[in-house]
Parts: C-alpha cells; structure tokens; sequence
C-alpha cells in the first residue's frame, strides 16, 4: 500500500479550472488516505512544472503519483517518464482524465463537473494505493518493415528504410508499382513529369538490395503485434514468364488477343487487350494478363513461348517488426448522372481528362468532335451539402488549374471556365491561380446550397451556374467538354485496413493518434501510415508524410530487442483447475497446460500475451489478474465512484 | 440542472477504440449527465461478472459497457465474448433479481462519440425512469 | 552558460521552434548528437505563443510543452538560445563548419532557478515583446511562465545598471561582466528550421493599423486568447472595453500584389476560424465577422471546423476591404466590396483583426556563402528537388524543416520536419570519416 501519494491537478491554462474548482479539488484529495502532497499547477506538461514535480516528487519521498489533466492518451507517457525521472516506477503512476471527460463535457454544469473530478481522481488515488512497481518485458525484434502500396509514398519511405540498413518488403497490389503518380503528365510546380518521378524512384528501389520489391501482392492475414509481425502475402501470377527479354513475340500475343476491355490506366476512355503493358515506360517492365479478361483461347500461346497460362497463386510470409501503410486513394467515382456523368457523353472526369489530354496529339478530341470550351466542375465528391464527404479533397483546384495551364502547352484555342466553390490553390500554388486568370480562364463561384448544374439542350451541353462573383447572376456556358474535379475517398477495397484494425476517422481515411503529436502512428502498435490514405495530400505532403512514418517505423525495427508493456495476465496456481477456457478464449495462443507439483495449470508466456484480458472473464475459478487491473484495482475503484465523500 | 437526478452509471470503456470516443465527446462539447464514470480497460471483453455485480452492489444504478465492436484490436471473436459476458452476468443478475435492464453493452467505434452520448442519456432516462417505477 | 566541451556534433539544427524541436528530437533518438540553436531567449518559437489550435482545439502549450521537455532532456541534444549562428561553411561531404555567436544574458543560467525576485526588484518597465507590448516587463525578466529554459535574462539596452537585481538574487547568479562568446563547431549535416516572420501591417496604411488603437493583428489576439494572457480577458487595447463586434481581415499581406506578396499563407483563413470559434466561448455575446476572398480549409477535418463556425452564428461575408477609419469612440468604419452584393458597402466594428500572413524568414541567407543558398521567387529556401526530396535546399547536405521552404500550418510542419529529419539522418550515416 502506498502511502506518500502525490496529486496533482492541472487548471490546464482555463481549459479545466474554467468548469472545475480546481481549488476545491485539491483540498479534497489533501485529506484522501494515503494523500501526502496535493497541490494544482497551471500547466501539468509545463517543462518548468514537471522539473517542479521531479524535485517535489524527491524532496518529499512520494511513493506513488496521480496527475489530473487531459486524456491519458496525450499526457500519461509524460508524466510516467516525471515519476521515473524522480526515481520512481512508472507503474506507481495513474492517470486521471478531468478534461475530455470531465471539463469539457460537462461545461454546462460546474457543479457536476467539480464533484465528477473529485470522483475521479478519488479512484484514480484508490488505484494507485495499490500499484506496484513492474520492469518491462523484452521481445526479440523482427529487423525488418513491411510497406504496403508501392506509389510514391510506399516507394519513398521502402527507400530511407532500406539506406538506413533495414530490410524492406515492399508489397504492391497492382502488378504495376507507381500508383497514382504514374499517370500524369508534367506535375505542378516543376517541369518533370508524374512517369519521370515514378522511374527516378524506382530505380532506386530496384538498385538497393535491402528492398524485396512484389507486385501483385495482397496481404491475406496478419498476425502478431510490434516488433514481430507475421504477414500473409498472396501474389497473383502475370501468367508471363518473370524474365521476359522476348519483346517482340509479346508484342505479336498482345496483338493477337481478341478481347477488348476499358484501359484502367487511361481510366476507361481507351481498350486493352486481356494481355497488356500499362504503358511504354511500365514498371516492372513485363506484360501481365488478367484472367478475369481472357477467354483462355490460347492465341497469345501459339505466338509467344513466355506466356505460362499454368503459373500458379503463391503466398509467402514475410516476418517484420514494423508495418507501414501507404496504399493511398480511391477517386471519388460520380453518381450516375452527378452533373451529367454517363448521362451525357461529354462529361468525364478530371483524370480521364488528363490522360485524354496525354494520349491526344494535334487537336484535342472527344468522340470525334473537336473541343474549345472546357467546362470544370469543381469539388464533386467533396465539400458535398447532401452526401457524406464533407472534408475539401486538398489536391484537386492546384490539380485542376496546373492541367487547364498546361493544356495551352499543347492545344491551342481552348476556352478554360471554371466552375468553383471557391479557389483554394493554397500556399505557393496561389500564382498558378493567378496565371490562369492572367491567360483569361474564367472563373465563377457557386453557392454550397446551389450548385453548377449540367444539362443538355438540343444536343447542346450546358453548365448553368448562379453567380457568386456576378453577383447571384446566372449564367450560362456551352462547353464541348465538361470535366468533373473528383476529389479523394478512401480506398474502397479496404481489407488491409480491416485485417490490421486501423482505425478510421470521421472522413473515414485511417486514423492518426494525434495530428501534432503523432501523427503517423496509429492506435495500432508497429503499424505507421503515410500519404493519402490518411486523408487528401499532394505529393510533396505525401512525401512528407512517407518520411515521417518510416522514421517512426525505424524506431521499431532499429534494434533487435525491443521493451514491451509489462501489461499482462497471470494466473493464481492455486485457484486454477485448468479446463482450458482461458487457452480457448485468447487470441494470440499464449496460453498453454503445464504441469504443477501434481495437477495440471494454465500457463501463460509473457513475451506473447498483449494483455486483452479476454481470458479473465471466461475462468470459472476467478484465477486470473490482470496486471494493474487486479479485482482489487478495480473494485476499489468503483467503490470509490459509488460512493460521494 | 441538478445533477442529483441523474442515474449513477458505471461505463467500462476500452483504451484504444471506445475512450478515445467518450475523450471526443468532451472535445466536441457533446454534454452528457455528469454522473457517468468510466474505467477503461484494454479491451471489453476483459470485464468480469464479478466487477459488474460489485458496482450494483455499491450502488452504481447501471453498468454500461463501450465496446469495441468489430473494431477491437485484439481480434474478431470481441464482439461475441463481450456478449457472453453480458449474457451471464444477466442471468446471474436475474437470480439476484437485479433488474437486467441496468446491463447495457453497445459497441462505440472510436469516433463514435455521439452515438456515445446519445447511448449515455437514453440508458441514463431508461434508468431514472425504473428507478422511479419501483 | 551551456557547457560545451564537445564542438563537434552530428548535426546542427538552426531555431527552436516547433520545426527545429521536432526534427531535433528525431535525429536524436537516433543516437546522433544534435546541437540546436536558437536566437531568441526560449525555444518553442511561434507555437507556444499560439492559444488553441486547430481543429481539434488542443492548447497549444498541452501541444509544445511535451516536445519542449523532450527535447530539453535528451541526452544527445545540446541547446544553446539567445544564440546567432553567423557562418556555415561547407568544407566537404558531410563536413560543415559553422561560427555561432552566445549572446550576453548577464545571467549565469546554471545557477538562476527562476524565482522572479529579480522581475520584482527590477526598477525599469519597458513593452513586453512577448506580449505585443499588450502589458509591460521589467529589464531583468523571465520572458513568460512555460519559456524554456525558465530563467532570467537582462535587457542590456534598456538596463538602468542600477543593481537592485544583483542584491535580491538569492543565488548570486547576476552578473554584469558577461561578454558574447563565440564558438567554433564542427557539423555532419545542417537542418533549417528559423520560420517565418509575420506580415508587418504598417505597410499597408489604408487597414490604420498603427493609428487606429482598435485594429490589431491576429497574433495579437492569440495573447488575447491564450491560456497564459495578459488580461485574463478580451479586451480592446483602445479603451480596455470588452468587445461585441469584432472583424476580421483575411489575406493581410497575402495575395496582394500591391505589398508584392503574391501567394496564400496557407494558415490564415483557419486560425482566424479558430480564434472566431473561441471567441464566441469567451465573449457570448459578441458579433464575429470574418471578410474573406476565399476560405480555404483545406487539411483534415478542416472543412468540418468552417461548417462548425457557421453553424455557431459566425459571419462570413465574401469581401475586399478597401479602407479603416478611426471614429471618435474608437469604432472603425470598415468600407468594403460585397462580393454577394455586387456593391460597396459600409459596416462598424469596435475591434479589428488582421489576419497577417506568413512571410519568408530569410536569415539563413545571411549564414551561407554567397550564390550556395538559394530562395525562391518568394524569398523562402528553394527546394531543389521538390517532389523528390522535398526537404533538400540548394546545398547538399542542408535539410529544410518546417515553413523555411514555405507557409504551412503546424501538422504539414510536424511531418515535413520527421523528413528533414530523416533525410538528415540518412545524410550523416553515410559519412565514413569521423570528424
């Protein structure tokens, strides 16, 4: 039992003594059993307070320490490490959350929230009392990291991993790597081209041996935690012999192919044959065949012996201590009918847009007729009023406007009008803005609540718009393309997602801990998450992001040792008559029947057990504690909370 | 408002999915009565029988359990172990004949904080209401 | 004065705000040993100044202080402040030599716990800067209650040399015949991180700002706001009146080719939605109007932040402000174009804010060989392969943290220092030769 507790309550600069009477909190807590200092600070986390803290902690030879002040979430790593700087085990530490649970919640009632906090930090006192002090448990470590997504931010981060001396597995879904990126002509801001970038960073992935590039590959399962992951790789076959220097009998297969399909690449707007490149510069440069495509009529066969139909899907297991998620975006895909997509047929998509302006050479054509007007649509499938994605996608206005601009490189007399909901070319991006009204691009503004409609008349397509910048006119344009600016959703093919358990945000993309704080790390342990599947980014941001993440994926996998929460089950020899519901009920098989003088015993191997406590509730004999949530811990807490002073 | 008409409830929420959801609430000044108290543990399906009979017997008015549903970190098989639990405990609650009512379980996604809020007050009027019945 | 036996380290990483912090810490939990500076008293730069932030609406301070302790404590990172760096030579590969500059504090650091007896005893009174000048400090000051480190400095320019501080300091640790120092250190690699200055609204006279007591910018107001603010309360420095109709002015300084700053700050629109936010909470019943061209949130959860402005009664008028006058009261007449309404119209306010933009801090042009640092059209750092190595500057070797390559808000700061950082790492693993 502790005896010289310390507490401390933290006004939080307002955001807590605005609607708690710290004050009285504090005298309350003075009297608590085991209560030897009590005392409220400004700011808790302040440099100069936890240094306060540290010397209080020594000068009074405290034994155990509670802080009240924001969620454990942000703070409770902080104040573990105070109490270790002052000598202390940081197991002799509880936190107890009186802001997002306390303050903030009930700011409409101070006199319930003083007494709540009185409650809480109360039990948090009635925990402590009874902490012990614990040494945290070392595992052996997996040197390695899995990144998942092989675009730029899955390439980038493979790369600083691997000139850092990690083994990197770098695992693409596609049977071609570069992701987005691949397809886009000159980028923003530069003179290089999205193919230049994707081929500078595949090179290097390719040249470093540390890097096990698969494409491909779809994680299957995932099981283990930090330091040791064991990861289940499906790869499909190309059905194309690996190395494949015959170019020119694959040229002949891919021409005698029969079947005709939508090009993804060029997001529909051209055909591919069942065997395809994905374009002249692909990466790996090999064809591969879709077999939900081919007939199986065995044309390609007959012309070209590295066709290999009989290749079949393999899985291999990849052992990392760490998982970096890069697997990026989805376009958002209008509704049919959303201003006219697929209801008239000059209305298409800001990337089929793109590819249209990448593959045409002399005049720029749609379905045959030649194209001068040149209607964006903005935000569609962001910012919506009515739908469910109301986040700004970020990328699409700079995206947007960089196209129309370069357009002019290489068709000209083309009309630019600008549907908008208000230009958000942030930062630097602003002069591109500022070149397209320059070269006379037309811009209006729609209201949220009434937006740009598309309607065809007489054969005539044409956007109609109630005018923020006329005011409210409306106006009229005739435009012989209409280009919906779609903006970013989250993948919707989401089972890494799923099987890793990362958790989504509101905007539904993978949830960070902490935007400021942490934020590349999720709730999930090992796991890291960069680029755009944690939300809109452009590339440098995506590259950013990707930087960040193996930095903290490296701080998992950099020593061959790593220390664990000591947070675990253990059984009472005495009370346990081993039936084998606790082996049953736990996830991670770290349970297993020993023998014990002479009967046999639930054993549990700490370096394995996560400290879940599924096994607790299933024993029949109450033989299992959970560390630092003993029956005591807990039940001396809620008598606590029963019970007002 | 006096806070002396509220129920008295004990949530067990968990580390990683559901508190950090109650933790939003607060951050988006969602308001929910005062009197709920919350332990959180690692995962729902870590919560004894024993610890929820000890909180009816100290006078909690009702126990609600934030679970983590199908997005618990420790695996698929959460959702069903916490409603064995659940269910258990409230046929031991019926022999005890503590009304089953006061055991509440819904899963509460990590940003699930209004469905929170709104689960807290709903269990909250469900509870004065038996309390005044009896 | 920090001790510094060691003069060479691995890297040296130029300001102590939230960039240099961040990048700091990650190279040093790499086993590397960093050597952070910063030209100010304290570390934590503009940041810690902030109230809020958005759109979480975390304190700032909950936010800086963290890291600030971190950093403090590491036992690879040496911090010196109220330091200059003066040159950065490159000599070779992953071989900097640079001449930093200790200033005077007339303070023996080790010694100084903080007391304050020294403020109290202090006779001279001058504008706090770290308070905008919003209240007073002495000469011999703490510059605020979380600084780092959390010790007294004098004002030699403004000291009286009357030695009443030098009596009531109880640990003797006062002394006057403190000269700059200057150091020789040897680096593997540099990182940038020395931010951005704020617009300066004097340059634009037509907002008043300057003349008229009630137009103050939005830096201003954070102190307004912050946890640790000078008056506990809003106030209009005019007259000390408590303010119910506050404006604010998008794009101070952005956007605007007539002060020659062609681009968006990237973090305006959002701080002012923020302190608009927090202003309705402080002042319940006050009018907030915020006239802007665009609004751009645009991060994560960004856009949520604006609908949840409007929806709490925040006005947003789509307008160009053309000029603010002074009334008699102390009211400013706002003239502007309703972009709505297609006309100009007239609107009263008691308090202004501009929203002042994110200029280009452009020291380190000072600290390189001339023709080896490069800036571009906006006077930020170039980057030199921008998609690629975003965070590489002109010289091989220096690595760029935070807004020195441009306007971006504190998340896109944190992440484009982990890749500073990590480029910085990458840099110094590859050096063969120790040095």
């Amino acid at each position: 039992m502790k005896q010289k507790i310390g507490v401390y309550i933290c006004h939080c600069g307002g955001n807590i003594s605005d609607y708690v009477d710290v004050d009285k909190v504090k005298d309350v807590l003075a009297k608590e059993d085991g209560v030897y200092v009590s005392k409220t600070t400004i700011f808790a986390c302040a440099d100069s307070n936890q240094k306060e803290m540290v010397a209080d902690i020594k000068a009074n030879e405290l034994d155990a320490v509670v802080v009240a002040s924001c969620s454990p979430k942000l703070h409770q790593i902080t104040f573990q490490a105070v109490t270790e700087r002052a000598g202390l085990n940081k197991y002799n530490y509880v936190h107890a959350n009186i802001r997002e649970q306390v303050s903030w919640p009930h700011s409409d009632n101070k006199i319930g929230a003083t007494e709540k906090a009185i409650q809480i930090v109360r039990s948090s006192v009635a925990k402590v009392r009874l902490s012990q002090a614990i040494e945290p448990i070392e595992i052996d470590t997996q040197q390695a990291v899995l990144v998942l997504g092989a675009g730029i931010a899955g390439m980038k981060a493979a790369i600083s991993l691997a000139k850092m001396g990690t083994q990197v597995y770098l695992a693409e879904r596609e049977h071609f790597i570069g992701g987005r990126i691949a397809h886009w002509d000159v980028l923003c801001g530069t003179e290089e081209t999205g193919k230049e970038l994707v081929t500078r960073l595949y090179t290097d992935v390719i040249a470093n041996k540390n890097i096990t590039l698969y494409t491909g590959a779809e994680m299957v399962s995932s099981g283990g935690s930090k330091g040791n992951f064991n990861v289940q790789l499906k790869l499909k076959p190309r059905y194309v012999a690996d190395v494949c220097d015959d170019k020119e009998n694959i040229k002949k297969a891919i021409e005698v192919c029969p079947v005709e399909v939508p090009d993804e690449f060029n997001f529909g707007i051209t055909k591919r044959k069942a065997i395809y490149h994905n374009f002249p510069s692909e990466y790996p440069q090999a064809a591969v065949i879709n077999m939900d495509d081919c007939t199986r009529c065995g044309e390609c066969e007959k012309v070209c012996d590295k066709i290999d139909l009989s290749q079949k899907e393999e899985t291999v297991e990849v052992k990392v201590g760490s998982v970096l998620v890069a697997t990026g975006f989805d376009s958002y895909t209008p509704g049919e009918g959303e201003f006219g997509y697929q209801a008239i047929d000059n209305v298409i998509t800001l990337s089929q847009y793109k590819r249209l302006l990448a593959i045409s050479n002399g005049e720029l054509k749609w379905n045959g007729k030649k194209i001068e007007n040149v209607a964006y649509i903005y935000c569609v499938g962001s910012r919506q009023v009515e739908g469910e994605n109301k986040y700004c996608s970020r990328y699409c206005c700079t995206a947007t406007i960089n196209t129309a601009l370069r357009s002019n490189d290489k068709f000209k007399n083309l009309n630019h009008f600008h549907f908008t909901r208000g230009m958000r070319t942030y930062g630097k991006q602003e002069v591109f803005y500022h070149e397209a009204s320059k070269q006379g691009h037309v811009f209006f503004q729609s209201y949220g609540d009434d937006p740009t409609k598309v309607e065809n008349k007489n054969g005539k397509t044409i956007v109609k718009i109630n005018d923020i910048l006329t005011n409210r006119k409306e106006l009229e344009v005739e435009a012989d393309l209409v280009v919906l600016v779609t903006g970013m959703v989250p993948r919707a093919h989401n089972t890494i997602g799923d099987i890793l358990k990362i958790p989504k945000g509101r905007d539904k993309f993978y949830n960070e801990i902490h935007m400021k704080l942490r934020p590349v790390e999720t709730v999930i342990d090992g796991v890291t998450i960069a680029g755009a599947c944690q939300g809109p980014k452009n590339i440098v941001e995506s590259i950013n992001s990707a930087l960040s993440a193996s930095i903290k994926s490296y701080s998992f996998v950099s020593s061959d040792k790593l220390s664990v929460e000591p947070i675990v089950a253990k059984i009472d020899e005495n009370l346990c008559q081993y039936c084998d519901a606790c082996t049953t009920a736990c996830p991670f098989d770290a349970i297993s029947k020993v023998k014990s003088g002479s009967k046999d015993v639930a054993l549990i191997n700490h370096t394995v057990c996560k400290g879940c406590g599924m096994c607790l509730p299933v024993c029949p004999t109450n033989a299992i504690q959970l560390i630092t949530f003993s029956d005591d811990e807990v039940e001396n807490m809620i008598n606590v909370l029963a019970n007002e002073l | 408002m006096n806070s002396k008409l509220n129920a008295r409830i004990l949530v067990f929420s968990t580390d990683k999915i559901s508190d950090p959801a109650i933790d939003m609430a607060g951050l988006l000044k969602l308001h929910y009565p005062p009197k709920v108290y919350t332990i959180p543990l690692p995962c729902s399906s870590a919560v004894k029988t024993k610890w929820i009979l000890h909180a009816f017997e100290q006078g909690f008015d009702g126990v609600f359990i934030a679970a983590d549903g199908s997005d618990c970190p420790y695996g698929e098989s959460c959702t069903e172990k916490t409603g064995d639990i659940v269910k258990r405990t409230h046929d031991i609650m019926k022999e005890k004949n503590i009304d089953p009512m006061r055991l509440k379980m819904a899963a509460i996604c990590s940003v699930c904080s209004e469905s929170f809020v709104k689960q807290v007050k709903s269990f909250d009027e469900a509870l004065i209401k038996n309390k005044n019945a009896e | 004065m920090p001790n510094i036996e060691k003069k060479s380290f691995d890297a040296l990483v130029v300001g102590g705000g939230i960039a240099g912090v961040e990048s700091a810490i990650n190279i040093a939990n790499n086993g590397l040993k960093v050597l952070l500076v910063e030209k100010d008293l304290t570390i934590g730069g503009k940041m810690i100044m902030l109230s809020k932030v958005f759109p979480t609406l975390d304190c700032s301070a909950c936010i800086t202080t963290p890291k600030i302790s971190e950093v403090d404590r590491h036992p690879n990172v040496t911090i010196m402040t109220n330091t200059e760096v003066l040159h950065i030579d490159k000599q070779d590969k992953h071989y900097f030599k640079a001449q930093i500059k200790e200033k005077a504090r007339y303070v023996d650091v080790s010694n100084c716990t903080g007391c304050q007896l020294c403020e109290d005893a202090c006779p001279v009174v001058v504008p706090d800067q770290y308070q905008y000048g919003m209240v007073g400090r002495k000469a011999a000051y703490i510059p605020f209650n979380i600084a780092s480190p959390r010790v007294a400095s004098i004002d030699i320019e403004n000291c009286s040399l009357c030695g009443a501080c030098e009596k009531a300091c109880p640990t003797q640790c006062i002394d006057f015949t403190q000269e700059d120092k200057e150091y020789e250190i040897v680096v593997k690699s540099v990182v940038i991180a020395t931010g951005f200055n704020l617009f300066d609204p004097l340059k634009i006279p037509r907002y008043s700002y300057g003349s008229a007591k009630n137009v103050i910018t939005s830096m201003e107001m954070e102190r307004h706001l912050a946890p640790t603010r000078p008056y506990n309360h809003v106030l209009r420095p005019g007259d000390g009146k408590m303010p119910d109709n506050i404006a604010y002015v998008l794009c101070t300084g952005s956007r605007d080719m007539t002060v020659g700053n062609p681009i968006c700050s990237q973090i305006c629109c959002m701080y002012s939605i923020k302190q608009a936010q927090l202003l309705m909470g402080a002042l319940p019943m006050a009018d907030v109007t915020i006239y802007y061209i665009n609004i751009r949130s645009f991060g994560k959860g960004f856009e949520e932040f604006y609908e949840q402005a409007k929806g709490m009664g925040i006005n947003f008028v789509k307008g160009k402000i053309g000029q603010i006058d002074e009334l008699e009261n102390g009211d400013l007449k706002v003239r502007y174009e309703d972009i709505n309404q297609g006309k100009l119209v007239e609107s009263k306010h008691d308090l202004v804010v501009l929203s002042v933009g994110a200029m280009a801090n452009e020291d380190p042009k000072t600290m390189f060989k001339a023709d080896t640092w490069k800036q571009d059209e906006f006077a930020f750092a170039q980057q030199k392969d921008l998609f690629y190595t975003p965070s590489l500057s002109s010289i091989d070797g220096v690595f760029l943290a935070g807004t020195t390559s441009g306007p971006m808000d504190i998340p896109d700061t944190i992440l484009s220092s982990g890749a500073a950082s990590m480029e910085a790492i990458r840099y110094i693993k590859q050096a063969k030769v120790e040095i």
